[in-house]
Parts: structure tokens; C-alpha cells; sequence
């Protein structure tokens, strides 16, 4: 039988179940031989709960959430975080930085009390995750590199290295020569540099690598004329959790 | 060409013709010489392979031979045949190449086997040397043609049309290796482009086999075949190609390198701009001489090429329209270049053969941990070297789980995990350790594996270093200096371990004991290592006897009395107990001299009045024979001696010479006479009483038992002598000798720096000197 392959969504923009659906006509003819999809919302309005392979579209923002999520977890074979909300909890993490209340007011403005939220937590920090799929949004290649690796019952290959691995690969002439600041020197790479090679730089998206050395990115983002707000702000986009584990 | 002429030197007939005959009988082609001499000579006009040579010979030696072949004649191998062999013999013959040695009388098997062994490792030599210029007999020598710019613009126009060409453009503010369509595309004064044009030869990403596993797993190789020119491409990076030719098409050839290799022209250009980083020469990289068809110099007026290989003549004839270099051409192409070499901002301190083994002593130096503090561990130092080629190999499935492809892409041993094993063990898990491992790689493990350095010089990774970290030639200066510091406090260390530790006693042996009393002896001492004591009157040494311990010893003798040095001592404790127990010849430990000792300078042109009791005498008599032997220093030198009894007189014969002695007033007592005692009898005062002196000028110096003292200020006083006029020599227990123990302390003054000697005037002021 083939695996039943399900997506959730919790706080985020949906974009990363958009990038898996970004596939070319032939390539969604291999997926859909290879596993079933069985919940799917931006895709189809058929649903099921019975599903082995889960991927997680989001954080956890809600106390709802955390009940949904476990019974995911308990249902699923196989649970995947899917993006940056769901590995490293994302932009969601910024609001973590003031109270609860403050961060409802500004969204909601007078509405506030009709809502309740709690700080932000990437999905490994309430369940068990099998595998990531980092990014934001995801490439989907690496999303089919997980299903596929999972197919072959392998543990997906996911570099542990920096960005500046890809980014020398590609031959692109370094941000910091260009007169900007990059955190690729402390992020994850997979995504073959693909924001500096559209002439932008890394905003930290894929999270930290495993040990990331968080001091010299520092200095070097001060000597290249950051101040430490500016330097704290660059991390905090993506990784104000990731940071402060 | 077949390997079998041998040269057999050895000047024994009967040695030399059984290996001729044995190695003829196995088809080899044999000479014989019978000396050095005779061998040099033939070596030089013909060619051997091998040389079997005795180290021993009449005349020019086996390692002279083996050194003045070498020259004449790098590529001849010696085996060496001894019935001596000592180490250094063995060791310099192979620093000199001899390949093995043998020890005579020598069992013919053995020689054969070892020429046979090393005919065939001549042999992969010889194919390796084919294979490393592919597809191109190796060119004679390298000949100079001359070009105009046109012709080099038709040169690589015509490139365009009958291959894909890559050369350095310009992006960015920076420069890349790309392929280029149009030859105004391309700019050759370039500094440094951000990747190697090795990128082109070993990509940072392609696939090495397909696979398909519908029916079984089947597996295709994936080569690039396409026709390729690199142009535009400096010395270091041809040294750094040179070097990946070694590493991928001599041992284990790989498909995918070598397809490209043999499928690409390379076209240099000499750089007459480095980059700010850049340290080439250094590393002997600046210049090209091989791994290249054709190398440009931009001489101005046109070009200087340089032709490396056959094809490139070719297609130099096809396109360029070259014609012969003139003299001036060739004056100006050395001028550009050294004066290129010239620019260049980094140098290496250290010779580079040093490189090895600095490298090797430095393996623990804190340096590395210190200096990949900044790491970040971003690898993009080694992914813009043109000499790193570790990669990582991965598989790919298609999403249809047939198909699918084995691929490998650049990898670097700073990244964290390179080293790291699937159980989680991670052998190289410190920043330090990998610094390291990229530098040892650089300049120390390459060298050895492939002979060349596996740093070329170009800076790239300095450039690209965000934590500015990154260059080898920084690395490689810090080392070296800080070995070089560390050499300097070594040699401190050492310094003050030998000359200045003040605990450590030099040796010296005994050379002579005389008895002087029932417990007194007097010994002579000589050091070892032949140095002088250089000691004052006055002053004393610590003696030692290992596992006994030490003592404070006043020196008896004057420093005017020669080599030894006598040293008077009564037996007494342990230390002078074990000292009367020593034989002559046996070694002591001898510290100092320590002490201020007798004022023999401000004595000068005074009268003295010299006043020993009991073994007072000892430490006085350095100060009288002193006294003595510069007799026309001093005015009158009046001396007292006393003793308790005639029994108890030390230096006897010395007291009666002194007694005779015209230039000097003597006299002597004894507390309690003998029946054969003629002279004065009673305490030492009562001769001081007898004595008339000028108190002005008069200097009195007084050494004896502490009881004595009292007694005898008294009487000086008596005299009128004025309280700095009267000296003594003050006995405490001087441990140490050097002022830090404190056992000799009078108060706050420490008697083995600041005495033994002190005047009157000066004790006066110390409460403790009970006088």
C-alpha cells in the first residue's frame, strides 16, 4: 500500500504548502504514484485522519494548537516539519519579545479579547518530529527529497553546514563585499544561496547550523557597520527562538 | 626503454666481479669500476640505471660518488653495499637518494631482488611521468615565440569556433572564470578571480554514475567530454592543476578528471598584478614552467608566449601568426616579470623546505585553538582554494524510484561534520582541530604525499575569510615566529638552568687534602669544566654533597694563587664530616663565591694590622697571601696569630715562613704553652697591646672566634683606630648564600650578600651584632 501522505496547517502564511504543490506535471505524476494524499486543504477539500506520513505547515501559537498537534503526532507515522514557522518557529517568535496581551492588542486592536495566543514554539518543542524541511518558504525539491527518502526509508541528507558552502559553489561574489550584511555564515544551507544569487542576502530562514559560532557573526556584522540593535534585528527576523535555545 | 645497465663500483676484485658475474647470468647489462674516481667517469658519459656502490673506498668515497652523481646524473639510483654500516653513514647515503643498502658479504638474491624492486618502481615512475602531460608527448623544452595582440585576438577567436573557452571576465568588482563568446569579453590583467579555474576540471558539483534499478541495479559512469581552452589562467593556478593532476591521474586515476584534463588546453598568463593577499612567490608559484600549452607574458608591445606542449605550437602556428622572440623580447619578459614578483605584500619569513618540519614540531602549538576562535566554520576558504579536492558523495532517486544518480560536490575539512562518523562521533570536533588539520594539509600533508606544497599563494581564501582568519602564509609566520619566541625562552631557560640558576652547583673534583690539625683539613679544589672561581678574599662557597647536603666553606686561598682553591674546614657537622671522608679526585658541588669579602681596594696604601685567632685564620690567610703577592700596594702589614695551644697551630710551615718574612711583623701566641713553646704565651690581646701603629692610616682586620671580638675592640680601641677602621669577618649560618633563606640575617641585613665583612661602624648599627 502506498503512504498516505497528509498536511496541516497552524500559524503561518500557507506559502510552504504552496511550494509543495509547485510541482512540474511530471513530477506530480510520480508523487501522486508513489503516495496517496489524503489531506491536503490548499489542494483538495476530501479529507481523512487516517494518514501515515504528516507534514506540519506552522508553529504553535494557540493553546489549541498543542491538543491538535499531539493528535497529529499520535496518528502520524512519520511527522515533518514543514518551514521556517514549523522548525524554528519563524517570524511567529517575534511577538515572544513583549507580553501576551501587548502582542494581541497590536494585532486585533479592540478585538483582542475574542482571541488567545501564547508564546510562540516551533513544533519540536511540544512533539516528537522525524524530519525537517527547512525554509522559508521551502524549495521543493527538498520537499520531494524528504519524501523520496523516506520512500527508500533513508535518513534525508540535510547539510549542516553554512550557506557560504553554496554560495562559493555558486560562485557568487560574497554580501559583505557588496556592502551588505549576510547571516549566511550561521545558517543552514540547502537552499544553494538563493537569495544571493538574485542579488540579495541571507536573512536566516533555513535556522542556525548545529553549532553555530553566533560570536564572530557578530563582530563581523559590527565591523561591517551594524550596530548591536541592528545586529540583534538581523537574527530576530527568523531565529528569535532559534537564537535564545 | 628496458632498465637493466648497472654500474658495480667496489674496489675489491673478488666482490666486484662475483656481482658482475651473478647479474650477467640474469641478463643484466653490467660495468665495473674499481674506484670512485673511475666510476665518476663513466657515469658521465654513459648512462646507468643503477649503481651498486661500496661505501668504502680508496680515494674519492662512496657518498662523494654518490653526491657528484646525483648531480650529473639525477635519475641514476644507487644501491649501497658496506661491511661497515654505521648510522650516519646509512642515514647520509639515503639523504644523498641511494635507495636501500646492503650489508656485506652479500647474498647475490638479496641485490637481485632489491634491482629488481626498484627497476619496477622506475617503471610506474616512468608511466606516471607520461601520464601527467595527457595525451601530449612531453615537449622537449620550452621555446619562446613572439605575438602581437591581434594575434592573440585570432588565437582565441579561433579557440571559439573549435572548442568551449573560459577565461576571467569581470563581475561584480570582481573577477570569475567563465565561458566567453567574444575575446573583448575577456580581461587578461586580472588580479585573482573569486573561484579557481580548476572549477572547470573538478566542479563543484557533478555526477559520477546514473543508475537504474528497474531490472537490478545498474550503474552508467557520467564523464564530460567536452572540448575545452582554459585562457587567461596565472602560474599559481597551473602549480595548483599540477598538483590536481597528481592527485587525480596517478594513483587511482579518477574518469571524470581525467576526461577533462586530457579534453582541455590550458593557455596562462603570467600575473603582473597580484592580489592584495597573495604571497606566490613565497611558495614558488609566480612562475610556471610546465602544466601548460601556452603561457602569455604581456610584454607591452605584444606578447612573449612561452609553447609547453606540441598542441600548443599547434594551434600558436593555426591562429597566432607567431614569429621567433627577439633578445630584447625575452629581457623585457624577465623585467615585467620581476617586477610583478615585486609587487606582492605577503612573504613567507621562513624558508619554504622549512615548511615540513615546523609544521610537524608545531602540531600541539596553542596557536591553532587560539586563532580558530573566530572560525565560523563557513568553509569558504576551502571552497575557493585551488588546491582543496575533498568532496562528499551522495545519491539522488527520482521521484519515480528507478532512476537516479550518484553525485559528488566540493567538501572541506573545516566544516563541522566532515569528520564525523554516523554513530555521532565527530573526530575532528574542535575549531582548532580543524584550523589545523587545513593548514597541516596545506603545507605539511600534501608535501609529503604528492611533493609539492599544497598552498600555491594566491589568497583567496585570506580574501574570502570573513573572520579574516584564513591565510596559510599568516599561519605559517605566526608559527614560525612563535616558535621562534619559544626557541628564545627555551634558550633563556636553558641559559638559566647552566649559567644563572643559583641553586645549582657546579662540579669540582678534589685535588689534593693535607691534614692541618686533629680535625682540620685543607683541600684543593678545581672546577671541572676548567672555569676559575673568581673569588675575592674573604668571601665563601657553599659546598655540597649530594644527599648530605650544603655548607658555607670560607675561601682560604688567594685568588692570586692560581687555578685551585683551597678551602680550610674543620670537621664538624655532616657536610665537613663527608668532606674529610673524600678522596682525592672525588667530585663536590661548589656554589658562589658569595659574599662582599675583604675590601682589597680600600685597603690600598694603608698600614694593617691583620689579626687571626684560632681558625680565624682561615678565612684570613686568603687575605694575607693576597696582601703578599701585592706586598708594594701596602704600607706596614703587622700580623697577629694566636692559638689556643702549639698543638692547635694550623698552616704551620706557612706561620714560620711568615715569621722570616722581612716584609711583614709577625707575631704569634698561644693561650697555654707546651714544654716545647719558646715564643709568646697568653690571649691574643695582650700582643695587639705591643703593637704601635699610625691610627690614621691604619686599617685593622680582625677574624676569629665571636668571644674574641669583645676583647679585641677593646684593645683596638685602646690604640685610637677610629671605628671604620676596624674590620671583621662575621660567622652565621648562610644557608642559601644568595640573600633569601634568612637564616644569616643580623637584623635586616643579610650577612652572606651584604657581609661576611663588615667595619666596625657599620655593626655598630646592628643591635643584633653582639659585640
Amino acid at each position: 500500500m502506498k503512504p498516505r501522505v497528509a498536511f496541516f496547517d497552524f500559524a503561518s502564511c500557507e506559502g510552504c504548502q504552496l511550494e509543495a504543490l509547485n510541482l512540474s506535471p511530471e513530477e506530480l505524476t510520480d508523487l501522486v504514484a508513489a503516495v496517496d494524499i489524503v489531506n491536503f486543504r490548499e489542494a483538495m477539500s476530501e479529507r481523512s485522519d487516517e494518514y501515515d506520513i504528516a507534514f506540519i505547515e506552522g508553529s504553535i501559537t494557540r493553546q489549541a494548537d498543542i491538543a491538535r498537534i499531539e493528535q497529529i503526532r499520535k496518528q502520524a507515522k512519520t511527522l515533518i516539519a514543514l518551514g521556517a514557522c514549523a522548525v524554528i518557529g519563524g517570524v511567529n517568535c517575534l511577538k515572544n519579545d513583549m507580553p501576551m496581551e501587548e502582542a494581541l492588542h497590536i494585532v486585533y486592536g479592540e478585538s483582542a479579547g475574542f482571541y488567545d495566543t501564547i508564546p510562540t514554539r516551533p513544533v519540536d518543542e511540544v512533539v516528537h518530529v522525524d524530519y525537517y524541511v527547512r525554509g522559508c518558504p521551502p524549495l521543493t525539491s527538498e520537499i520531494l527529497k524528504v519524501i523520496k527518502a523516506i520512500l527508500l526509508e533513508k535518513k534525508p541528507e540535510i547539510p549542516n553546514y553554512p550557506v557560504c558552502v553554496e554560495c562559493k559553489w555558486s560562485g557568487n561574489v560574497c554580501v559583505f563585499e557588496r556592502a551588505m550584511t549576510c547571516l549566511g555564515p550561521v545558517t543552514r544551507a540547502g537552499c544553494g544561496a538563493i537569495c544571493i544569487k538574485a542579488g540579495r542576502f541571507c536573512w536566516g530562514c533555513r535556522g542556525l547550523v548545529d553549532e553555530p559560532n553566533l560570536d564572530s557573526e557578530k563582530e563581523i556584522l559590527q565591523k561591517h557597520g551594524l550596530s548591536v540593535g541592528q545586529v540583534l534585528q538581523k537574527f530576530q527576523i527568523y531565529n528569535t527562538c532559534g537564537v535564545k535555545k | 626503454m628496458t632498465i637493466n645497465k648497472i654500474l658495480v663500483v667496489d674496489d675489491e676484485a673478488i666482490v666486484r666481479e662475483s656481482i658482475r658475474d651473478w647479474l650477467k647470468l640474469s641478463d643484466f647489462d653490467v660495468s665495473t669500476a674499481e674506484s670512485g674516481e673511475e666510476a665518476l667517469e663513466m657515469i658521465g658519459k654513459e648512462d646507468y640505471n643503477i649503481m651498486v656502490l661500496d661505501l668504502r673506498l680508496p680515494g674519492e668515497s662512496g657518498l662523494s660518488v654518490l653526491a657528484k652523481a646525483k648531480e650529473t646524473k639525477p635519475g641514476l639510483k644507487s644501491i649501497i653495499i658496506t661491511a661497515y654500516p654505521t648510522e650516519d653513514a646509512v642515514a647520509e647515503a639515503k639523504e644523498l637518494g641511494a635507495i636501500d643498502y646492503l650489508i656485506k658479504p652479500l647474498a647475490p638474491e638479496d641485490l637481485e631482488k632489491l634491482i629488481r624492486d626498484t627497476i619496477t618502481s622506475m617503471d610506474q615512475a616512468e608511466v606516471a611521468e607520461d601520464r601527467k602531460a595527457p595525451g601530449e608527448q612531453p615537449f622537449p623544452a620550452l621555446k619562446l615565440y613572439s605575438i602581437t595582440g591581434s594575434g592573440l585576438k585570432s588565437l582565441i577567436e579561433g579557440l571559439i569556433r573549435e572548442r568551449e573557452v573560459i577565461g576571467p571576465m569581470a563581475r561584480q568588482g570582481k573577477f570569475i572564470f567563465e565561458k566567453i563568446s567574444r575575446f573583448e569579453d575577456m580581461v587578461l590583467d586580472y588580479d585573482v578571480s573569486l573561484l579557481p579555474p580548476s572549477k572547470f576540471l573538478f566542479p563543484a558539483k557533478e555526477t559520477l554514475l546514473k543508475f537504474n534499478v528497474e531490472r537490478g541495479p545498474q550503474f552508467q559512469p557520467v564523464v564530460d567530454t567536452q572540448q575545452r581552452a582554459l585562457v587567461g589562467i596565472h602560474p599559481d593556478d597551473i602549480n595548483a592543476i599540477e598538483l590536481l593532476d597528481d592527485v587525480f591521474m596517478k594513483i587511482n586515476p579518477d574518469p571524470n578528471y581525467i576526461t577533462r584534463r586530457l579534453n582541455t588546453l590550458i593557455i596562462g598568463v603570467d600575473c603582473l598584478h597580484p592580489a592584495s593577499e597573495a604571497f606566490a612567490p613565497s611558495m614558488g608559484t609566480n612562475i610556471a614552467d610546465s602544466g601548460f600549452d601556452l603561457l602569455l607574458t604581456d610584454i607591452g608591445i605584444g606578447f612573449v608566449v612561452t609553447v609547453g606542449t606540441k598542441k600548443g605550437l599547434e594551434i600558436l602556428n593555426k591562429y597566432a601568426a607567431p614569429r621567433e622572440v627577439t633578445g630584447e623580447e625575452i629581457a623585457r619578459q624577465k623585467e615585467v616579470r620581476d617586477e610583478a614578483a615585486l609587487r606582492y605584500r605577503h612573504t613567507l619569513e621562513i624558508p619554504k623546505e622549512r615548511l615540513l618540519k615546523l609544521l610537524q614540531d608545531n602540531y600541539e602549538n596553542p596557536y591553532w585553538e587560539f586563532r580558530a576562535r573566530t572560525c565560523l566554520s563557513c568553509g569558504s576558504c576551502v571552497m575557493v582554494c585551488p588546491t582543496c579536492f575533498c568532496f562528499d558523495v551522495q545519491d539522488e532517486m527520482e521521484l519515480n524510484m528507478i532512476e537516479g544518480e550518484r553525485y559528488r560536490n566540493w567538501d572541506g575539512c573545516v566544516l563541522i561534520d566532515f569528520a564525523k562518523v554516523a554513530s555521532g562521533e565527530n573526530f575532528r570536533h574542535t575549531k582548532g582541530s580543524r584550523f589545523r588539520h587545513r593548514i597541516l594539509r596545506k603545507g605539511k600533508y600534501i608535501l609529503e604525499k604528492y611533493g609539492r606544497v599544497g598552498c600555491v599563494g594566491c589568497g583567496r581564501c585570506a580574501t574570502e575569510c570573513l573572520a579574516k582568519i584564513a591565510s596559510p602564509v599568516e599561519a605559517f609566520n605566526a608559527i614560525a615566529e612563535s616558535e621562534r619566541v619559544r626557541e628564545e625562552a627555551r634558550q633563556i631557560v636553558h641559559e638559566a638552568e647552566l649559567k644563572h640558576n643559583i641553586y645549582l652547583p657546579h662540579l669540582a673534583s678534589l685535588v689534593r687534602v693535607r691534614d692541618l690539625g686533629q680535625k682540620e683539613k685543607v683541600f684543593d679544589f678545581k672546577f671541572i669544566d676548567g672555569r676559575a672561581l673568581g673569588h675575592k678574599p674573604g668571601q665563601f662557597v657553599e659546598v655540597s654533597i649530594p644527599g648530605i647536603g650544603e655548607s658555607p666553606i670560607s675561601i682560604s686561598s688567594s685568588p692570586t694563587r692560581g687555578e685551585t682553591f683551597q678551602l680550610a674546614i674543620r670537621n664538624v657537622g655532616s657536610v665537613t664530616n663527608a668532606l674529610h671522608n673524600l678522596k682525592e679526585g672525588q667530585l663536590v658541588g661548589i656554589r658562589g663565591p658569595f659574599g662582599n669579602g675583604f675590601p682589597v681596594d680600600k685597603l690600598d696604601g694603608k698600614d694593617l694590622l691583620l689579626i687571626a685567632g684560632g681558625i680565624g685564620l682561615f678565612p684570613l690567610r686568603s687575605l694575607i697571601q693576597y696582601v703578599l703577592d701585592k706586598r708594594e700596594r701596602y704600607g706596614r702589614v703587622i700580623l697577629l696569630a694566636g692559638s689556643r695551644s702549639p698543638a692547635e697551630r694550623m698552616f704551620v710551615e706557612e706561620l714560620d715562613e711568615w715569621n722570616r718574612n722581612p716584609s711583614i711583623e709577625f707575631m704569634e701566641t698561644v693561650d697555654k704553652a707546651d714544654e716545647k713553646w719558646t715564643s709568646n704565651v697568653g690571649v691574643i690581646t695582650t700582643l695587639i697591646s705591643r703593637v704601635r701603629v699610625e691610627t690614621k692610616n691604619t686599617v685593622a682586620v680582625v677574624v676569629g672566634p665571636p668571644v674574641m671580638y669583645r676583647f679585641v675592640i677593646n684593645e683596638l680601641k685602646k690604640t685610637g683606630l677610629a671605628d671604620e677602621h676596624i674590620i671583621f669577618s662575621l660567622e652565621r649560618r648562610m644557608k642559601c648564600g644568595v640573600g633569601k633563606c634568612g637564616h644569616c640575617q643580623i637584623n635586616g641585613v643579610y650577612v652572606c650578600q651584604e657581609g661576611p665583612v663588615f667595619t666596625l661602624e657599620q655593626l655598630r648599627g646592628l643591635r643584633e651584632a653582639v659585640l
